[in-house]
């Protein structure tokens, strides 16, 4: 298949077995319940109200080692554990389909041509933390995906997936989509049940966590689209299977990766975990798109660190990435070929990330508007070389100083581009101040 | 352990201190206690942490990162430091952010000098900021007519948005906008609309918002301060008055001050230039031929000696008569009532609190045998049930208020309401909102409701067993009374239902800690006192009378009439509240006074005039009373008046009463004056002057002394404080200023006399509901208090003024749409006594049927007003009104 830029699988061969992207890869797979049904769907619902009891399910997904697919990578089935067992009131599971990390396109897709695999993952999570009513928590723009998993809930309620009395048992669930209102911020997951409750969307300080003051302070868990929709497969073949996947123990099973910049396929594909970035853009993605090499690559939606060609035999595993000084996070992979100027990628991002902080917390509000003149004044030509040891210091008066992870992020491209590619910085510095010596200038009053 | 309290403790180090605070305290609040100040923004004692402004940074061992101080708890064994290089660096550079973009205006901001911004970069910063950038300019909105914002200068620390919603329960501020971009602003798209408490203004911790009433008129350290009392209501708020060269500039309050605790209203903060008005007396008038010149002191004061000695020897003592204000301080009503029955030697001296709050006092006395409230605000807070019966709290006694929202909001006590309000949120808080039950009645038929209440509590079956075993007659003749009522006749006119009033009663007596708060929907509606006594009938079949943390707060109006009682400021009471019928109580007072006062028995107000108006009462003394502007045209005040040989007034302004005045004094207001009053749950606290007095005005017991001294039976006192020493010396009750003694326990032999027999006196009375009144096409007329008023007397601060400047009648939009009225039409109110045309408002919150008009703008509409009076207490009740309402 061509390469397409809307972000669509590529129909191709794969040495790996796909687990969540099997069922749309089969040639005139719609994704409607009836199809889904055919592929084996709701089996799993089916396996475990037929008598896998809740602790047990939740301990089945502590064992498969499953961790978040949205960015953090916590280990799902602990988190679902950390709901307390003996709280009288309701508690709630909220799937975060708020998808906005620039580079990052799998939970649309995942949403889009198998929405049912989305919700048979959330009514058995449902099943597990005892919980009856879920959100989906989707990104405003993300209408079609939607209008789709709306249509599939219709459809799992008729079919009496959903509902009262699930499949004849005691299981009640009701599932509703709630479309946010365009914040980035949204996808954290305290902003997002701020979101959800009416509120504005700024994130809340932690502890307490939301497993025990979630939405309307409630037992919550928030999910990722992808992490849930691993658990009907991981509820059909069991742990240990999914444990074997990967690069177990700590990274197991398969991920979707979101390749995206100068490739020549970009698109989602789903590996193993512990695959590597070379195997992902040069295998899979068929390499550089022209005749330039690679120069860096994003490795986990853009609020990763940015890496090397050094680093291409890295590892597609949360520890081994970590490694090598950044993160798998989102599993958006961004790749730049040479000639690409790191100072306008580093700017790029942080005209988002200046657009996107919430405003809560000083040092992410200041500091993003901060750092983004002083990029911009750098790509305009007017830095200093001072300029470079005050975004550091900025960087680092930002980093761990924020109430969410926001403050990390915003930070790393700044950080990471500085750290392999400081004399880009230095040489634009170096042009600008040659032209200015040449002009008579004011000296710069502090 | 904590050994005092047994309350659970946590022993931790900080900056090398180890230091025992309660469990669950925050580190920030540890560290205060150990002396250790931790810099912040955000953080506020009266807010749930935020930590957002990321200033109370603290290192802690064995976290990781730094951790904001406000929102972590502590823990045993926590060790704590504040001041270690990276603590330090992060407050360098926190600071630094805040500051690149504050726009560092301080010479033309009015916070200047009280900055906390200002304060902390002095220590924390270097003096060169490393910021060349451009600094994000907001453009300048107009925000409100008393409230001021340059967002410039705000730090985004929400402390404005988080005290309207968390402790007002107003919500009129939001942030808007995102990252460096957020802006406060006032919730939707309109000017700010709210309480105008003065909260925003006082929580920000920079120039953010700021008062308007004020603005570039001073740098704080020009200011002088003095802590006193606020004048407006019965909350009895401290304040601190802040002047410049004799001229009131603002008031602020303290947080861990007065019962306040730093929470005003839009009366206290907003309405202090009442006292400063133009419109001031400032010499003394004598009428001379038929009009009011100035004269001087002397000349006044001799002219009212000479008239009033004349009138005592022509007619005796029993032809002279006095009223005050019950916002005079202890001091001036000590010496009113002390010159009345001394100097002139008659017991017809009566005050405000005949207004209504009377009807409270006389229940208390006759059932709990005491004359204050058994409970304290402290006890508001930690009910766990609190039934409001005719309030309106938020606008009459804003403050209260305040306790009860804590008590709901963050304390989780469930809350009743009795009370003529919808409950509809709005631009100001509406307490019904947040009730658990809410039966909302006609402003006439609290008294019904409260019949209500006793039925639903025979019905329910949760009579106090204790009580039953010991008063079972009692119990019976309240249980047939109450059973021959049937719920039909008492629910004729309202859409509430008897199990409402079941579940209501539930609710109340699952409480541990319950308390009744009754406000002047009761008290000064017909049948007030009766209701009043009833509501003790419900109290005492429940057993929650006489049970700590339980009883009834009766809620007074105005600032002092708590003080009113204890001073004897009414005919049959002496100071200390004792009856003028006891004889030994004349001995104790003839102990200080070396006299005996009369034994006669006084008149009350409303028999005052019509003494006067037979012609029998030849002079009368008005101090800050103002009966013509208060009561109706159909009292008769006027003809009293105009008969009266002598009527000397004592007042601020030209009232309708004062024009009318043979000798006018002026005296001088709560700002000039130093002396006591006693807050409505009984709590002495000190006024204190600000100013000097205005023009040749003098403090109200200056002028009594003076007049003692022409009269030859001189009362002789240098300074307030004397004063205060010799009330003090009488009233044991009042003799602690500050934190008040702990509040009286009802009399155990007084409460059995009333079950055992005194209950029957008026029992067929009370337990009656009353007529139906109600005539096809007529509304009630509400006579009611604004929150942004308090009497006449606010109607002079111009603060106040810009929020609301005139009267208009409020409707519910349905009555609105179905006379054809909109907001702003007008409409005429018209019944057998007169009719008037106001302005209309169509607002959410005024159950069908009603008409609320402000009674601080009544004067066009008092003569729609009828007075009965009450045949006990001699309350005047006048406040409610069958009209018929028309479009114009």
């Amino acid at each position: 298949m061509d390469p397409g830029s809307d972000g669509t699988t590529k129909l191709m061969a794969s040495k790996y077995e796909k687990i969540l992207l099997k069922n749309m890869e089969q040639p005139g797979y719609t994704g409607s319940l009836q199809d889904y049904e055919k592929a084996g769907g709701y089996q799993a619902l089916r396996k475990v109200l037929g008598g896998i009891p809740p602790d047990e399910v939740i301990d089945i997904v502590k064992r498969s080692g499953l961790r978040g697919r949205g960015g953090a990578g916590f280990p799902t089935g602990v988190k679902w554990g950390f709901i307390p067992k003996d709280h009288p009131g309701p508690r709630f599971l909220c799937c975060n389909a708020d998808e906005s990390e620039p580079g990052t396109f799998k939970d649309r897709q995942l949403m889009e041509r198998d929405p049912h695999q989305v919700l048979e993952g959330m009514i058995i999570t449902c099943y597990a933390i005892r919980a009856s009513l879920a959100y989906i928590y989707i990104r405003g723009e993300f209408r079609l995906a939607a209008k789709i998993l709306e249509r599939a809930i219709r459809e799992a309620r008729a079919a009496g997936y959903l509902g009262s009395r699930i499949l004849g048992s005691e299981l009640d669930v009701q599932i509703h989509v709630h479309a946010g209102a365009g914040a980035y911020i949204c996808g954290e997951e305290t902003a997002l049940l701020e979101s959800l409750e009416g509120k504005r969307g700024l994130p809340r300080f932690k502890p307490p966590f939301p497993a025990t003051h979630g939405l309307y302070q409630k037992p919550t868990v928030v999910n990722n689209v992808e992490t849930l929709a691993n658990i009907p497969h991981i509820i059909m073949r069991g742990a240990e299977w999914y444990a074997s996947i990967g690069s177990p123990p700590k990274s197991t099973g398969t991920r979707v990766f979101c390749l995206s910049g100068h490739v020549k396929r970009p698109g989602n594909y789903e590996l193993p975990m512990g695959t590597t970035f070379r195997e992902l853009i040069f295998e899979h993605g068929g390499g550089m798109r022209g005749e330039k090499p690679l120069k860096a690559f994003i490795p986990g939606g853009a609020s990763a660190p940015f890496l090397t060609p050094d680093h291409l035999d890295v590892k597609m595993d949360f520890e081994s990435v970590a490694m090598a000084g950044s993160m798998l996070g989102s599993g958006g992979v961004t790749v730049m070929e040479e000639g690409t100027s790191m100072v306008w990628a580093a700017l790029r991002l942080m005209e988002f990330f200046y657009h996107e902080s919430c405003g809560k917390c000083t040092p992410c509000r200041e500091g993003s508007s901060w750092l983004v003149q002083i990029l911009q004044r750098i790509w305009q030509g007017e830095g200093r070389m001072s300029d470079l040891d005050l975004l550091v210091d900025l960087c680092k008066n930002i980093e761990g100083r924020t109430v969410c992870a926001f403050g990390d992020a915003e930070v790393a491209p700044i950080l990471s581009t500085l750290r392999y590619w400081r004399s880009e910085y230095e040489e634009l510095i170096a042009r600008a101040e040659a032209s200015r010596s040449s002009k008579k200038e004011l000296p710069v009053v502090a | 352990m904590s050994q005092e309290t047994g309350q659970p403790t946590v022993t931790l180090t900080i900056d090398g201190m180890t230091i025992t605070v309660p469990k669950d305290t925050l580190v920030i609040e540890a560290a205060r206690q150990a002396g250790v100040m931790i810099p912040h923004f955000c953080y506020h004692p009266k807010l749930a942490p935020d930590a957002n402004c990321r200033m109370c940074f603290v290192e802690i061992e064995k976290m990781p990162r730094l951790q904001t101080s406000c929102s972590t708890k502590v823990a045993e064994g926590m060790v704590v430091r504040t001041t270690s290089p990276t603590v330090q660096q992060a407050r360098k550079s926190v600071l630094e952010f805040i500051l690149a973009n504050h726009p560092l205006d301080c010479p033309v901001c009015d916070q200047g000098g009280r900055c906390d911004l200002q304060d902390f970069s002095h220590e924390y910063t270097p003096p060169v900021s490393r910021f060349t950038e451009l600094k994000r300019v907001f453009p300048k909105e107009y925000f409100s007519a008393l409230i001021e914002t340059q967002m410039n200068r705000c730090v985004q620390c929400l402390r404005c948005v988080r005290y309207c919603d968390q402790v007002m329960d107003v919500k009129a501020l939001a942030p808007q906008g995102r990252g460096t971009l957020t802006e406060i602003k006032s919730f939707g798209h309109h000017e700010l609309d709210c309480e105008f408490c003065g909260g925003c203004v006082q929580i920000c911790p920079v120039g953010a918002i700021t008062s308007r009433l004020s603005m570039y008129e001073f740098r704080p350290w020009m200011l002088k301060r003095a802590e006193t009392i606020c004048g407006y209501c019965g909350d009895g708020c401290e304040i601190t008055l802040q002047t410049k060269e004799n001229r009131l500039i603002e008031v602020n309050s303290t947080l861990g001050g007065g019962r306040n605790n730093a929470d005003l209203c839009a009366r206290g903060f907003f309405g202090y230039h009442a006292s400063t008005h133009p419109d001031r007396l400032t010499t003394p008038l004598v009428r001379k031929d038929g009009h009011l010149v100035e004269v001087t002191w002397e000349e006044a004061l001799e002219t009212v000696a000479a008239q009033v000695g004349w009138v005592k020897d022509e007619y005796g003592p029993e032809a002279i008569g006095g009223l005050i204000s019950a916002r005079c301080t202890n001091e001036d009503l000590y010496l009113f009532q002390k010159f009345m029955r001394l100097v002139l030697g008659t017991n017809h001296l009566d005050s405000s609190v005949r207004y209504g709050y009377m009807n409270a006092i006389e229940a208390f006395r006759r059932v709990q045998g005491l004359h204050r409230w058994t409970v304290t605000f402290d006890d508001v807070v930690a009910a766990d049930t609190l039934m409001l019966i005719g309030t309106n709290v938020t606008e009459t006694n804003p403050i209260t208020g305040l306790k009860i929202k804590e008590a709901v909001k963050q304390r989780g006590a469930r809350l009743i309401t009795l009370e003529s309000l919808k409950p509809v949120r709005g631009t100001i808080s509406n307490i019904a909102t947040l009730a658990t039950h809410h039966l909302e009645l006609s402003p006439d038929q609290f008294g019904i409701g409260v019949l209500g209440l006793i039925k639903a509590v025979f019905e329910q079956g949760l009579v106090d067993s204790a009580l039953e075993q010991e008063a079972p007659e009692y119990v019976g003749a309240l249980r047939t009374k109450i059973e021959a009522i049937t719920w039909d006749r008492l629910l004729a006119h309202s859409t509430l239902t008897p199990s409402m009033f079941h579940a209501a009663v539930r609710t109340f007596e699952q409480g541990a800690r319950s308390i009744v708060v009754v406000g002047q929907g009761v008290l000064r509606s017909p049948g007030g006192y009766a209701t009043m006594v009833n509501i003790h009938d419900v109290l005492l079949l429940l057993g929650r009378l006489d049970r700590p943390g339980c009883g009834i707060a009766a809620l007074a109006e105005e600032n002092n009439e708590q003080g009113a009682i204890e001073m004897g400021a009414v005919p049959d009471l002496l100071p200390g509240a004792l009856p003028v019928s006891d004889p030994e109580a004349r001995r104790a007072v003839a102990a200080s006074w070396g006299q005996e006062p009369p034994r006669t028995p006084g008149l009350t107000m409303m028999e005052m005039i019509e003494r006067a108006k037979t012609g029998h009462l030849k002079a009368l003394f008005v101090v800050g009373e103002n009966p013509l502007g208060s009561l109706p045209p159909s009292a008769g005040v006027a003809e009293a008046l105009d008969r009266v040989e002598l009527l000397v007034c004592q007042e601020l302004f030209l009232t309708e009463t004062a024009q009318r005045a043979h000798v006018v004094l002026p005296a001088c207001s709560y700002a000039e004056k130093d002396g006591t009053c006693i807050n409505t749950e009984g709590h002495t606290q000190a006024v204190r002057k600000a100013i000097e007095p205005l023009g040749e005005s003098r403090p109200d017991w200056e002028i009594f002394s003076a007049l003692s001294v022409l009269l030859d039976s001189p009362m002789e006192y240098e300074t307030a404080k004397d004063l205060t020493k010799e009330i003090r010396n009488m009233i044991p009750a009042s003799r602690v200023l500050g934190p008040a003694p702990l509040p009286p326990r009802p009399d155990r032999e007084v409460l059995r006399r009333y079950i055992l027999g005194g209950y029957r006196d008026d029992l067929d009375g009370r337990l009656t509901p009353p007529p139906v009144t109600k005539t096809t096409g007529t509304m009630t007329l509400s006579f009611a208090q604004s929150l942004f008023h308090s009497g006449k007397f606010s109607t002079k601060a111009k603060g106040l003024l810009k929020i609301q400047s005139a009267g208009v009648a409020n409707l519910n939009p349905q009555d609105a749409e179905r006379l054809g009225v909109r907001t702003g039409d007008r409409i005429e109110i018209r019944n057998e006594g007169g009719s008037a045309i106001t302005p209309v408002r169509a607002w959410e919150r005024v159950p069908e049927g009603v008409v609320v008009f402000p009674e601080h703008f009544d004067q066009d509409l008092r003569q729609v007003m009828s007075v009965t009076v009450d045949p006990r207490t001699g309350v005047p009740y006048c406040k409610l009104a069958r009209v018929s309402v028309e479009k114009v």
